[in-house]
């Protein structure tokens, strides 16, 4: 309330006195949806991310001297809302966060022609990795087709041959975020000869997936991948207990791992797993440090801090600050222009030895970014549900890069030829 | 007073079926159109363009295919999301297989492709109609939308499944896509549906329309009196869907930009019926009158709940305060009690808000979405109760009234 005020009074000064008191904030809006169909999966992850900046903003005035205003602008995961979104903040904003692959799609073309950058951790679109097609879209730490291929790895132990004459379903939402990693295991299905069955979940259908499950059962495959988000994951987690499918030969993506979906199947979930490129570490420091500058003072919504989305919502806002840091750095100026924070989140050097100042060692591996690559291709680690939370039940699992580069760069370049003219990162050497 | 229509006479039938036979009534329309062809483009924003001026001209147009077939025709439709999508995977086709074509060629095509599509689902309206034929055509949703996704080469086999507008080109400058200026878009959007406009009134007055109407009334007795209904219904299945398709085109290429199947799913379906009902059944301008509250009022709502009510410039506090009085001098000359009280409750609600947000009051941006929900779902049962027939009609009486004012009867 106080901040508010005092924002507030800044703003009322500024206009009186003709200038822009808004300059005096790095105006980074979240298209956040807290309502609707996705919210359950949602809220954690926007309030990870809110209290991250509020954190700087209460502990170290914010990012070189400049407070974050992490405002929210509600989407309700729909497409429509989210490109109002968009529109509406694009004048102030130094970078977008769109939140969801349909609407990353929208704002993708556009962010190319407002030169806004557009951070989409973990999700949107795999070949965004190529930086030199995609000069202003960020999709670190890890891509969905990073994630597909660290998964079959996980799943067949690390031999890739010993899938041979196996049958694998994808279950995956009927939208373009679940039909991402279809390419990369089509080739995967061609290269290693395991048999692929699509199984598509509408999105009328997220909450009753009878009869996917019905097929499932006919199909009797001998593993199981989910692309699923919001309401889907709940329904297919109880649909799998309920027809008694081994839970140990049931495999998600990273945004398939939430608490709340496996604590309503509690024990009989045991078993479940789901990659992430992010650990929940609830004795890192900054968690005590969360704990003093944020909760205690009531400046949070968030109820269950050590899930794995909330934490996840942290190593999100981590990435965008470490990002703004950079800019600053490069430029030696604290009030930085979306250009600026382009060339921040294109030189971003993720350590052990930084994640350690930090405070959130073993929250995310290490990795960096380069003008070539995007995305930065951490690595991941299989989470797995014990019944009550996830714990990890894999060392780092790396992405067979040598197999998903040729495909992003294609994609990429298939992309800027459908678009043209599609201007290109000419600096940028991908050799380099 | 303001409307007096003493003194326009008449003296032949080529003036007394004249588009407008009352001067007020053009006077009024020349005052629009200048605002949309001149005043809007000069001022608005992105922001405006993107949020407001494109897309309640393209619902508006939507709504109005819908309501040819459902208001003048009688026949009733739930699958106009999905019309709306042949439309735009059809100019998707199009101006991929064909590059050198005109864009605004291909979007004015592409609603003969849709008119096709609309008639062989229309064919059941010859035997079954009401509820019947509302499922019916809901069969046709689900199948077209079914088709989007299943079909790989309607979407150029990509990998999402979505389509992805390219930049397309008019004597060298970009129209559509991610290249294209909005004012270009908004322009190419309000010339096709000024176009559409003029069409649809002009056949809904002329010999086609009152078959519909015919139709519509009672099919018996139009049968009887040597309509041929198979005739008349197909058309309007033709007509509206073809209006609908090329709706649908302009939605995806000259606003959305990309588009995923389940975009023309059932809620928009939904979302065009509501315009085409709140606006008013049987009506044209009913249609723009229906976008305008359901498209453009939660953006509007959306933008005055994050805006600091005490801050705004003079202009638009006068803008504001103007609009809150013209909506109550209205309601006051139907004697609409209601109404003036719902103006100028608007009007305290924002004076209080302002009040609020001085005092350090902020509301969460998730809660604003819920409390815009609520209040557009409130006003569209305001609407309904204060006039059952729509806005359209709303205007007619205020208009009626407007003529005889201040001496009522």
């Amino acid at each position: 309330m106080k901040h508010f005020t005092k924002l507030a009074t800044a703003a009322a000064l500024g206009s009186v006195l003709g200038t822009a008191a808004i300059a005096q904030e790095l105006y980074t809006p979240n298209l956040a949806y807290r309502t609707g169909p996705f919210a359950a999966t949602g809220i954690p992850l926007m309030n990870g991310q809110a209290d991250y900046m509020t954190l700087l903003n209460e502990r170290d005035g914010g990012i070189g001297g400049v407070t974050v205003d992490f405002e929210e602008c509600e989407t309700g995961y729909s497409t429509e809302k989210g490109v109002e979104c968009y529109e509406r903040t694009k004048a102030d904003a130094v970078v977008t966060q769109p939140w969801s692959t349909g609407i990353t799609l929208q704002v993708l073309p556009k962010t190319n022609t407002d030169e806004i950058p557009i951070l989409a951790p973990g999700y949107g679109f795999s070949p965004m990795a190529y930086g030199k097609v995609f000069q202003w879209a960020f999709n670190p730490p890890s891509s969905y087709w990073d994630g597909a291929s660290m998964m079959m790895q996980a799943i067949s132990g690390g031999d890739m041959a010993s899938l041979s004459g196996t049958k694998i379903v994808l279950l995956h939402l009927d939208h373009p975020y679940g039909k991402e990693p279809i390419p990369l295991l089509e080739k995967m299905a061609e290269m290693h000869g395991f048999d692929l069955v699509l199984i598509p979940v509408g999105l009328s259908q997220m909450q009753n997936q009878s009869s996917q499950w019905l097929q499932i059962r006919r199909e009797r495959p001998d593993f199981v991948l989910m692309w699923g988000w919001g309401a889907m994951n709940a329904g297919a987690i109880t649909e799998a207990v309920k027809t008694r499918y081994p839970m140990d030969q049931f495999v998600g993506i990273w945004w398939a791992g939430h608490d709340a979906d496996l604590q309503q199947v509690g024990e009989d979930g045991a078993g479940y797993r789901s990659i992430s490129w992010s650990m929940p570490q609830p004795d890192a420091p900054i968690m005590a440090d969360l704990e003093e500058y944020v909760f205690s003072r009531g400046l949070s919504q968030a109820e269950d801090t050590d899930w794995v989305f909330y934490q996840r919502g942290l190593v999100i806002s981590m990435i965008l600050a470490e990002g703004m840091r950079t800019a600053q750095q490069m430029h030696d100026t604290a009030e930085i222009t979306p250009a600026q924070l382009r060339d921040g989140l294109e030189n971003l050097e993720i350590t052990e030895e930084r994640l350690a100042e930090l405070g959130m060692s073993g929250m995310v591996p290490p990795f960096s970014t380069s003008c070539a690559d995007h995305t930065g291709h951490s690595g991941g680690w299989m989470l797995e549900w014990d019944g009550e939370k996830f714990v990890q039940a894999s060392d780092l699992l790396m992405p067979d890069r040598d197999l998903i580069r040729p495909l992003e760069i294609a994609a990429a370049e298939e992309y800027a030829e459908a678009n043209a003219p599609w201007p290109v990162n000419e600096a940028c050497d991908p050799e380099s | 007073m303001l409307y007096r229509t003493a003194g326009q006479f008449k003296t032949s039938y080529v003036a007394d079926q004249a588009l407008f036979p009352v001067r007020q009534d053009a006077v009024l329309l020349t005052i629009i159109l200048i605002f949309g062809w001149v005043i809007f483009p000069m001022t608005a924003s992105e922001f405006t363009f993107q949020t407001l001026l494109i897309p309640i001209l393209i619902y508006a147009l939507a709504a109005m295919g819908l309501n040819i077939l459902t208001g003048f025709a009688g026949q009733l439709s739930l699958g106009t999301g999905a019309f709306m999508g042949v439309g735009a995977y059809a100019c998707y086709k199009m101006v991929t297989l064909f590059p050198w074509m005109n864009p605004i060629v291909a979007i004015l095509l592409s609603g003969v492709f849709s008119a096709g599509i609309g008639v062989a689902f229309g064919i059941p309206s010859l035997r079954i109609k009401g509820f019947y034929l509302a499922i019916a055509t809901l069969a046709a949703q689900f199948f077209l939308v079914w088709l989007f996704e299943k079909w790989s080469w309607l979407y150029n086999y990509n990998a999402s499944g979505a389509i992805q507008v390219p930049n397309l080109e008019m004597f060298g400058v970009f129209v559509s896509g991610p290249q294209a200026a909005s004012v270009t878009e908004y322009y190419i959007v309000l010339f096709v549906v000024t176009l559409l406009t003029l069409l649809c009134i002009n056949l809904t007055r002329g010999n086609l329309g009152r078959t519909w109407k015919a139709t519509r009334d009672m099919d018996i007795a139009a049968e009887l009196i040597g309509i041929n209904l198979m005739k008349s219904k197909l058309t309007a299945f033709a007509v509206s869907s073809y209006v609908v398709g090329v709706a649908g085109a302009l939605y995806v290429f000259m606003w959305k930009g990309a588009a995923e199947p389940n975009v023309f799913d059932i809620p928009l379906s939904f979302q065009v019926l509501f315009i085409a009902i709140i606006g008013g059944l049987g009506s044209i301008m009913g249609n723009y009158l229906g976008a305008i509250l359901i498209v453009g009022l939660p953006v509007v709502l959306n933008v005055v709940a994050g805006t600091q009510v005490f801050e705004i410039s003079t202009g638009s506090a006068l803008l504001l305060a103007a609009l809150i009085a013209a909506a109550t001098f209205l309601f006051g000359v139907a004697r609409n009690l209601w109404g003036m009280a719902a103006a100028i409750g608007f009007g305290a609600a924002t004076l209080i808000y302002g009040y609020a947000q001085l005092q350090g009051f902020r509301i969460e941006s998730a809660l604003i979405e819920h409390i815009n929900v609520m209040i557009v779902g409130a006003l569209i049962i305001f609407f309904l109760i204060i006039e059952p027939h729509g806005l359209n009609q709303l205007w007619r009486l205020i208009r009626e009234k407007l003529i005889i004012w201040p001496f009522p009867h």
